[in-house]
C-alpha cells in the first residue's frame, strides 16, 4: 500500500518537473543563436506572410551580417491575432523590442502610450526625415513627434492584361490604355472589353465583399473630394464628419460596376487567380500583388494607378511602419539597435519594394536600384496623393462596420442611402 | 472502519493523478470565469481596466440590436440543425447497424468527416460551392439547370450551406452515439417480439425507438449546447455575411472584444450566452429526471 502511494507521488513529481521544464524553454529559443560577445539582441515581431515575410527576412539577414553590434531576432506572428497579441503583450511588458504596425493601428498604440516617441533616438542614429515621402511620413507624426518610421506605402492600383486589352483594341502604342478619365469613360472602357473579348473573359475581376471594394469606394470618395469619415485631431474623441453626398455617389458608382453595367461578376471566390490565369482583362487590388503576378509564367501585365475618374487624383493606401514599444525598464542600447535597423530597412527600401510595395523614402524611389526593378516605377507616384484612413483609435472597428454595410450594398440587399444611415448610427455608437 | 480507511487511501492515491489537471483547470477555466464576470462590470480595453461601470454593459446589451440579431442567428442555427441532426444521425446509425457487407464501409464513411478540422471542411465546402467554377454549380449546369446560385453570398442559401456543411461534418459523432445505443438493446427483446409476430416496423416503433430515448436525450443536449457555440465554420465560409446576415453571437463577441477593443462589453455578452446555456441545461436535466421517475 505504502509503496504504491509513494509511486504515485513520484509520478506527480515527474509530471511537475516535466511541466516546469517545458515552461522555461520559451526563453531559450532566443539564445538558440550563438551571439558573439558584445552583441545586443533585439526581438522583432512582424505580421507578414508569403512573399512579404521572405523579403523582410532577407532585410533582417542583411542587417545582421552588415554589423556586429546588434542582432535582430525576427519573430513571425500570425496576422489574425497580431494586433491583439501586440497590444496586450506590450501592455504587460512582455512584448518585442521592435514591431511592425500598419499606419491605421498607430493611433491605438500612440494613444495608449504603448510606443515611444523616437524623435531623439532617430536623430542620434542619423535618420534623415527629409528623405521620406512627406505624405507617407505625415501618417506617423503626432504633435510633431515621430512615433514610427514608415517603410512603405501599399496602395490599391489597377492591373491590366496587355494581351487581352490589346486584343480588344484598347491599348495605345506606348503601352498605356485608352480610357477617358471620367465616370463614363471608366465604365465604357470595361464595356468595350466585354464586347470585344470572348464571352468567358471577365472584363474586370474583383471581389464583391470585404476590403477590396471598400478600398475602391474610399478611393472614389477621395477622388470626389471626400477626405474623412471622422474628424482628425483628438484620437479618442473624433466626430462623425462624412461628406454624405460624395460617399453615396462613390458607392452608387462602385455598385453600378456589379449591377447596372455588369462589368464585375458577383461573388468570385478568388478574383486575383482569375487575373493570374489570364481569364480576366483587368483587376484592381493592392500593390503587393505585383510580387505574385511577376512570378506567373506567360502573364504579360502592366500595373498602373487607379484611373482618375472623378477629377482629383486619389486612391486608398495603408503603410507598414516600424515602432518602438514602450517599457518602463527599456534598455537604451536595445532601442538604439532597433532604430538602427529601421534606418537600414528604409535605406534599403528597394529590397522591400521587391514585394511590390512603394518605398517610403523618395531618395530610394529615385535610386537606380529601384528604377531598375520592373513594374514598380509604373505606380510609385501614387505615394504623393494616396489618402490614408482617418487617424483615431477606432480605425479597426470602423473598417469592420463600413465593409459589412458596403457588402450589403454590393450584394444588392440594401439601398445605398439606407446603408449609410446605419453606418452613421453604428459609428456614432462606437465613438461615443 | 477499516474499509472506510481503505477507500480513503484509494482516493488519496488518485490525487496525484488528478492534481495536475485540476491545477490547469483552476487556472485556465475557473479563474477566467470569475475574471470574466469582473470584466463585464467594467469598461475594459485590450490593454487595461478603465473604470467601473456597474451594470451599464448589461443595459447596453439589451438595447443593442446587433446583439439580438446575432443571438437570433445563432438560435436559428440551433433550430435548423438540432432536429435534422438527430434525425439524420439516427437514420445513418440504423444504416450502419444493418448486418450487410457494407457495414464497415458505412461506419467509416459516415464518421470520416468528423476527424477533419474545421478549416479543412470549410475550405472543402468553399471549393465545391464557389460560383462560376465550383463543383456544385458546374454539375448543376451540366444537368441543364442554367443558374448560378451564390451558395455563400445569398442570405437564404448561405444558411442552407452552413447547415448542410455542419451536418456533414458532425453527424458522424452523433451516429456513433446512436450506434452504441442500438447495440445496447438486448437481442432477446427482438426475439420475443418475433415469436409474438411483430413486424419489422413494429419492432422499430415499440422496441428500438423507446430504447434509444435516453441516448437521444444526451445527443439532443450536447447538440444544442454545441450549436449555440457555433463560430468557426461560419466565420470561414461566409465571414458572418452577407452583411452580417449569418453572423453568430460568438463572432460578434469576438469582434467587439478584439477589433472594437471593448473587452468589458464582450465579456457581458459572453455571460448572456453562458446564462442561456445554463438555463437550457437545467431544463434538459429536469425533464430527464422527471422522466426517470
Amino acid at each position: 500500500m505504502k509503496k504504491s502511494l509513494f509511486l504515485s507521488l513520484l509520478s506527480l513529481l515527474l509530471v511537475l518537473a516535466a511541466c516546469s521544464g517545458s515552461g522555461g524553454s520559451d526563453e531559450e529559443v532566443a539564445s538558440d543563436v550563438d551571439l558573439p560577445e558584445g552583441t545586443t539582441e533585439v526581438t522583432m515581431w512582424n505580421l507578414f506572410g508569403g512573399g512579404d515575410a521572405e523579403f523582410m527576412q532577407e532585410i533582417v539577414d542583411d542587417f545582421n551580417e552588415s554589423q556586429d553590434d546588434y542582432y535582430i531576432n525576427n519573430v513571425m506572428q500570425e496576422f489574425d491575432e497580431y494586433y491583439t497579441k501586440l497590444l496586450t503583450s506590450i501592455g504587460s511588458g512582455q512584448g518585442p523590442d521592435l514591431a511592425i504596425s500598419h499606419s491605421h493601428v498607430l493611433p491605438e498604440l500612440v494613444n495608449q502610450g504603448l510606443v515611444v516617441d523616437m524623435t531623439d533616438i532617430a536623430s542620434e542614429v542619423g535618420v534623415n526625415w527629409d528623405e521620406f515621402n512627406q505624405n507617407i511620413l505625415d501618417a506617423t507624426v503626432y504633435d510633431d513627434q515621430h512615433f514610427a518610421i514608415p517603410i512603405d506605402t501599399h496602395a490599391q492600383i489597377m492591373y491590366v492584361n496587355n494581351e487581352l486589352v490589346d486584343e480588344a483594341g484598347l491599348m495605345n502604342d506606348d503601352g498605356t490604355i485608352q480610357m477617358e478619365e471620367s465616370p463614363e469613360g471608366y465604365i465604357e472602357f470595361f464595356k468595350t472589353l466585354d464586347e470585344n473579348l470572348p464571352d468567358e473573359i471577365i472584363p474586370f475581376t474583383f471581389s464583391s465583399t470585404g476590403g477590396d471594394p471598400y478600398w475602391l469606394w474610399w478611393g472614389m470618395y477621395s477622388q470626389l473630394g471626400g477626405e474623412h469619415i471622422l474628424t482628425e485631431g483628438d484620437l479618442e474623441n473624433p466626430t462623425y464628419d462624412i461628406d454624405l453626398d460624395k460617399a453615396i455617389k462613390a458607392a452608387e458608382f462602385v455598385k453600378s460596376l456589379y449591377h447596372e453595367h455588369e462589368i464585375v461578376p458577383l461573388n468570385i471566390q478568388d478574383f486575383v487567380s482569375e487575373f493570374q490565369s489570364g481569364n480576366a482583362a483587368t483587376t484592381t487590388t493592392g500593390v503587393w500583388t505585383t510580387g505574385l503576378l511577376e512570378t506567373t509564367e506567360d502573364l504579360d501585365f502592366t500595373p498602373m494607378p487607379i484611373p482618375n475618374v472623378f477629377g482629383e487624383k486619389a486612391a486608398w493606401a495603408s503603410s507598414h511602419t516600424l515602432v518602438l514599444p514602450y517599457y518602463d525598464d527599456a534598455d537604451a542600447e536595445v532601442q538604439k539597435g532597433a532604430v538602427e535597423f529601421m534606418k537600414f530597412a528604409t535605406d534599403n527600401g528597394a529590397m522591400w519594394a521587391e514585394a511590390g510595395h512603394i518605398p517610403a523614402k523618395d531618395s530610394v524611389v529615385e535610386s537606380e536600384e529601384f528604377q531598375e526593378l520592373p513594374y514598380r516605377s509604373e505606380y510609385a507616384q501614387v505615394a504623393d496623393y494616396v489618402n490614408f484612413v482617418d487617424r483615431n483609435v477606432y480605425a479597426r472597428g470602423i473598417e469592420e462596420i463600413i465593409t459589412r454595410n458596403l457588402d450589403s450594398i454590393w450584394a444588392g440587399e440594401v439601398e445605398v442611402e439606407e446603408a449609410f444611415s446605419s453606418i452613421e448610427s453604428e459609428i456614432t455608437d462606437l465613438i461615443e | 472502519m477499516n474499509s472506510k480507511k481503505k477507500a480513503w487511501m484509494q482516493d488519496l492515491r488518485a490525487l496525484p493523478f488528478l492534481l495536475p489537471f485540476f491545477i490547469a483547470y483552476l487556472i485556465f477555466t475557473i479563474f477566467p470565469i470569475f475574471k470574466g464576470l469582473e470584466m463585464s462590470l467594467y469598461e475594459w480595453n485590450l490593454v487595461r481596466k478603465l473604470e467601473f461601470v456597474g451594470l451599464e454593459n448589461y443595459t447596453e446589451m439589451f438595447q443593442d440590436e446587433f446583439f439580438w440579431d446575432s443571438l437570433w442567428n445563432t438560435t436559428l442555427f440551433v433550430i435548423l440543425t438540432t432536429p435534422t441532426m438527430v434525425a439524420l444521425a439516427l437514420v445513418l446509425a440504423l444504416l450502419a447497424n444493418l448486418n450487410t457487407k457494407l457495414q464497415t464501409f458505412f461506419r467509416g464513411s459516415f464518421f470520416l468527416p468528423s476527424i477533419l478540422s474545421v478549416a479543412v471542411i470549410s475550405f472543402l465546402a468553399i471549393f465545391m460551392l464557389q460560383p462560376y467554377n465550383g463543383l456544385v454549380n458546374t454539375v448543376l449546369q451540366l444537368v441543364g439547370i442554367n443558374a448560378e446560385p451564390f451558395w455563400m453570398a445569398d442570405k437564404t442559401l448561405a444558411w442552407v450551406t452552413i447547415v448542410v456543411v455542419t451536418l456533414w461534418w458532425t453527424v458522424g459523432f452523433n451516429m456513433v452515439l446512436f450506434l452504441a445505443g442500438l447495440q445496447d438493446i438486448p437481442e432477446s427483446l427482438y426475439e420475443a417480439s418475433e415469436i409474438d409476430g411483430a413486424t419489422r416496423w413494429e419492432q422499430f416503433r415499440y422496441i428500438t425507438l423507446p430504447q434509444l430515448i435516453p441516448i437521444g436525450r444526451v445527443i439532443l443536449l450536447l447538440q444544442i449546447l454545441a450549436s449555440y457555440k457555433v463560430f468557426a465554420q461560419i466565420l470561414l465560409i461566409t465571414g458572418g455575411g452577407p452583411g452580417g446576415a449569418t453572423r453568430p453571437l460568438i463572432q460578434y463577441i469576438y469582434e467587439v472584444g478584439f477589433t472594437k477593443n471593448n473587452l468589458g462589453y464582450a465579456a457581458t455578452m459572453s455571460y448572456a450566452l453562458f446564462f442561456i446555456l445554463l438555463v437550457l441545461s437545467i431544463i434538459q436535466l429536469r425533464s430527464q429526471r422527471s422522466e426517470g421517475k
